[in-house]
């Protein structure tokens, strides 16, 4: 451009547009800026509720905190299982952390050797971002402390304290309270309690056994919530105590068992495998329910080793096994008190009197007495005194399976009870309809055979019954009126269940029951089959019983009568009991597996567990020490002290 | 010494008469958004002055200092260098296709020695100088309806494709939006523009189908519904509004942001730094800060209303237009208003290529003030 090509009205054409069209550049800046200004007032303003809300949870998460779960005590408070506080230490790995120096530096203060800590290592790099993982449990105070001072440098370092169950008792209680465990897979459900996300927590523990796992949803409590502030990463940053939602702890559970007889019922099994069941005979409270061998449901808590388990259910003895209540045994002669009640109900007289040579033929087979050489003639009373399997033999032929399955049922056997943990057994109290039922497809055995009354009679056959079932059935007779029932949990986060003896009474006449109760007494009396065995040695106050051998197998294909040999094969020892036989408070079924003798095995075990109850007793102990009455000092010429003056007139 | 178009010759010449005529109230305002830029980044870098404050402050005094050295040059000199810095500018992007470093997927910057920059900077003041130039001697008619227009939409068309294929979608808009609006303010016909702007709108949907890379696609649909996708894309534009919003009116206090302080903000010191801003000091804060800018831009405006030269009045008012965009797309991207495009708020943000770009246009601003009356002639006896 060499010469000016613009004129000068053009010029001013050109600023005018100019001009106008600035204006509206500015009008067009104003415009956007107050529009700005006025989507901020809307975000700011009307929305700021929303928005606040939105970055409150953002900066803040809740953090699910298991409640303490709720204790386990005795009928008299002593505890039976509890939480102890854990002082855990949890590193995890985040970028710009070095582990291996946290972990070195750790060593300082906690026993970490440098193999662990390159298998830590290992661990912590395979675990996701930011999951801890423990380093130590366990720690004490002094370290918890020492850690929790160091926190600042110790970055990915985290100590914390949870609570672990604790049963002090060992395994004196563990099968009736089972044991919590780490959650698998196959415990979350779909729905109701077992959905709840707390079970995903890691130091959750669920209750897999026992009344643990029947009052698990009670025992849990209501888990609390940590508020913590996180940043975009997630990591915290800070916790916010005051924002804490506090857990409700789980409700206490009494049960009815009595610490010192549970754990003395356990000493004196030692090396034996069985169970003993204790009931109180006013009000049915279970007061000892052991199973022996037991097992550390402390070890279950931990979590065991393979080889841990397998020693547990590879044992011969079954420790894992509920002998109470899931081991089901043939009576053996403590049942022979159910058929001398179905005996009385059939209107034989008690004093109808049976002669034993030692056995009785019938159908083509002999029954053997217990006792070679034979008994002699026998009443009622003597028969189970001296357990006569001749005159239960020769009654059972007149009172027939239904009557004696009625009375057996109307004292408890062959049923389960309401005591609020898992793991009855039913067992077995045979009559003509059950065996008809029983052999549904094979016609040829369902008649019931005369011959089969015999073994019934003396507790053998089909019948079979738990240890839960015996004590029930001793506790009704030693109340003599109440159909009791047995109680093991007493009240859940202080509400009291109901007792066992609200029920109605047995349909037996009380002087039927009373024979057999004498026929009990005369049992531990001079001459009777467990005398020796259950001498209490505590005075006035004695114990009523019936002693039990019940047969493995059939000793007619030879052999000894399972007094020896392989022990699988030896007879169970049964012992039935009661005490005092005034007034009766305790009854107790104690079961011997393959103990051999219900007088040798069962009886002692059962006179020391009967001791260790009557004895915490007040009202017991005060009947033992009632002061004896001075004798009146009437003159008497026969006294070696004769007062002085007397003495003078002697010689006259 | 006030200067005047009466004011004796030569006397406007003085270097102290020309310091003088710089817009200091103008200058004030600058400072006041840096300063509270500064403040911003101090705060979220948690109570330090590094790494950001203190080289955000630093980096400010420098280029004030350059914005001062413009505008005393002559406004005859930027006359005389709008072809060649724009020529250069184009050579440095053609080169930037040919040689540039790939950062976060996109061919973008130029290293000399040491230093790295990206050209489409100085293309976003090329432009406008470039563009002034040419429209310097136009007549009104030939600028509002002509053939003649093709020069025009051709220089602009050139770098935006080149800067486009970089990928940096955020500079080519800025830079095509700020050249039509040289291109409008100069007199084009409201029938062009509305043409133009149906035209443009229409190119829309196929653009968005066909020619956009997917990562720009999907900023686009989620800014449309950012809670669509509430951790993934839309996060951004989310975490934003959660910042804006729960701000309130008074703010949760300096240093107090939870969205910033944690991280939750993302970018929080750059493209979101208004966003900590209104989260920290809430609503007021905001309409203080967008106080200053309007009253930037206003101050802009004047400058080139009042100047004498059609070149000054449109270098300004070119620069004023590229300012008031910054400040209109990061607004509206901050509020949700407008996709992720990576464009900063000025003076607020951190990071060193906007603001030097932003501050040469104000130096170009204030020397258009200062030269007001100077006579800019493309003939002989120009300056150069």
């Amino acid at each position: 451009m060499t010469q000016p090509a613009i004129f000068f009205e053009e010029v001013n054409e050109r600023q005018g547009v100019f001009h106008r069209r600035a204006i509206l550049l500015g009008a067009f800046a104003g415009l956007g800026i107050a529009g700005m200004g006025s989507r901020l007032a809307y975000l700011q303003l009307l929305e700021a509720q929303r928005y606040e809300k939105l970055a409150t949870s953002n900066q803040f998460n809740f953090k699910l905190m298991p409640a303490p779960r709720g204790l386990i005590v005795d009928r008299n408070g002593a505890i039976l299982a509890a939480n102890r506080p854990n002082f855990r230490l949890l590193v995890h790995r985040d970028k710009d952390l070095d582990t291996e120096a946290t972990l070195k530096h750790l060593a300082d203060y906690v026993p970490l050797d440098e193999a662990r800590q390159r298998r830590l290592l290992k661990d912590i790099n395979a675990a996701p971002k930011r999951a801890p993982v423990q380093v130590i449990e366990d720690m004490s105070w002094e370290q918890f402390s020492a850690i929790k001072l160091r926190g600042p440098e110790l970055p990915g370092v985290t100590a914390d304290m949870g609570e672990v169950r604790v049963y002090p008792h060992g395994g004196a209680f563990a099968h009736v309270i089972g044991y919590v465990a780490k959650v698998n897979k196959e415990d979350v459900a779909e729905a109701g309690p077992n959905r709840d996300p707390i079970m995903l927590h890691p130091s959750f523990r669920v209750g897999k056994q026992g009344v643990e796992k029947a009052l698990d949803v009670d025992l849990r409590g209501k888990p609390g919530a940590k508020k913590v502030e996180v940043d975009a990463n997630g990591r915290e940053v800070r916790e916010d105590p005051e924002g804490d939602i506090p857990a409700t702890p789980g409700a206490e559970v009494q049960l009815t068992l009595d610490v010192d007889v549970q754990n003395r019922a356990l000493d004196v099994f030692g090396e034996e495998s069985g169970g003993a069941v204790m009931m109180d005979c006013r009000t049915g409270d279970i007061l000892c329910m052991a199973s022996a061998p037991s097992f550390d449901a402390n070890r279950f808590v931990r979590g065991m080793t393979g080889a841990e388990y397998r020693a547990l259910t590879g044992y011969e003895r079954k420790p894992l096994l509920d002998k109470c209540l899931s081991g089901l045994y043939p009576p053996g002669s403590t049942f022979k008190t159910m058929t001398a009640l179905a005996i009385l109900t059939a209107g034989v007289s008690p004093e109808e009197r049976v002669s034993c040579g030692g056995g009785m033929h019938f159908g083509g087979r002999f029954f053997h007495c217990h006792k070679r050489g034979g008994h002699g003639s026998q009443n009622l009373n003597d028969a189970i005194k001296n357990s006569c399997d001749t005159y239960f033999y020769a009654m059972s032929l007149r009172v027939g399976p239904d009557r004696i399955a009625e009375a057996a049922r109307a004292f408890g056997l062959g049923q389960t009870f309401d005591i609020g943990i898992p793991g009855q057994k039913k067992g077995i109290v045979p009559d003509r309809e059950w065996k008809k039922r029983y052999f549904k497809k094979n016609k040829e055995m369902q008649p019931w055979w005369p011959g089969e009354n015999l073994s019934y009679a003396i507790g053998q056959g089909y019948l079979q019954v738990n240890a839960l079932q015996l004590a029930v059935m001793t506790a009704r007779l030693a109340n003599g009126q109440k159909a009791l029932n047995p109680r093991l949990i007493r009240s859940v986060g202080g509400k009291e269940l109901p007792r066992g003896s609200d029920v109605a009474d047995l349909p037996f006449p009380r002087e039927h029951i009373d024979r057999v109760r004498a026929g009990m007494a005369a049992v531990t009396e001079v001459g009777g089959t467990a005398w020796r065995a259950s001498q209490l040695g505590l005075g006035d106050i004695t114990m009523a019983g019936k002693t039990g051998t019940a047969q493995v197998r059939n000793y007619d294909s030879g052999g000894s009568r399972g007094k020896g040999g392989a022990w699988h094969l030896r007879d169970h020892g049964l012992f039935v009991a009661y005490a005092p036989i005034v007034e009766p408070r305790y009854a107790l079924a104690v079961i011997v597996q393959h103990g051999m003798g219900g007088s040798t095995a069962a009886a002692p075990r059962a006179r020391e567990i009967m001791r260790t109850a009557l004895l915490k007793d007040p009202e017991i102990v005060a009947r033992v020490l009632k002061p004896m009455p001075m004798p009146e000092l009437t003159p008497d010429r026969e006294l070696d002290i004769v007062p002085e003056v007397s003495n003078v007139e002697r010689p006259a | 010494m006030t200067v005047s178009a009466l004011t004796r010759p030569g006397e406007r010449d003085r270097l102290i008469v020309k310091l003088s005529e710089i817009d200091w109230v103008f200058v004030l305002v600058l400072s006041l958004i840096a300063g509270a830029g500064a403040l911003m980044l101090f705060s979220m870098a948690g109570s330090s002055w590094m790494p950001w404050a203190a080289a955000h402050l630093g980096r400010f005094a420098l280029l004030l200092l350059v914005m001062i050295v413009l505008a005393v040059v002559d406004l005859r000199v930027w006359f005389a260098i709008a072809y060649p810095l724009y020529g250069f500018g184009l050579l440095l992007l053609v080169a930037v296709e040919a040689v540039g470093d790939v950062r976060l997927g996109a061919q973008r910057w130029l290293s000399i020695g040491p230093f790295s920059f990206q050209p489409s900077e100085v293309m976003k003041l090329g432009i406008v100088l470039a563009l002034a130039r040419l429209y310097h001697g136009v007549p009104a008619q030939r600028a509002r309806l002509s053939w003649w227009l093709f020069v025009p939409a051709t220089m602009i068309a050139l770098p935006v494709l080149l800067v486009a294929h970089q990928p940096d979608l955020g500079t080519a808009m800025l830079i095509a939006l700020t050249g039509a609006a040289i291109v409008v303010l100069a007199g084009l016909s409201w029938r062009l523009i509305a043409i133009f702007s149906v035209t443009a709108i229409a190119a829309v949907v196929p653009m968005i189908t066909f020619v956009l890379h997917d990562y720009q696609r999907e900023r686009i649909f989620t800014f449309l519904n950012p809670e669509s996708d509430p951790s993934g894309s839309g996060y951004h534009i989310l975490q934003s509004m959660i910042a804006l919003g729960s701000g309130g009116l008074l703010g949760k206090g300096y240093g107090l942001g939870s969205q910033s302080q944690l991280n939750f903000l993302p970018e929080k010191q750059t493209d979101f730094a208004f966003a900590a801003l209104a989260e920290e000091f809430g609503f007021l804060g905001c309409i203080s800060i967008l106080a200053l800018y309007a009253a930037v831009i206003f101050m802009a405006l004047r400058t080139a209303y009042l100047s004498h030269s059609h070149f000054g009045r449109l270098a300004a008012s070119g620069a004023t237009a590229t300012f008031t965009l910054y400040v209109l797309i990061n607004g509206a991207m901050v509020m949700g208003l407008a996709p992720v495009v990576g464009v900063p708020m000025p003076l607020l943000s951190y990071g060193g290529t906007v603001m030097v770009t932003v501050m040469a246009g104000f130096g170009l601003v204030q020397s258009v003030r200062v030269h007001r009356y100077a006579e800019v002639t493309s003939g002989k006896g120009s300056f150069v």
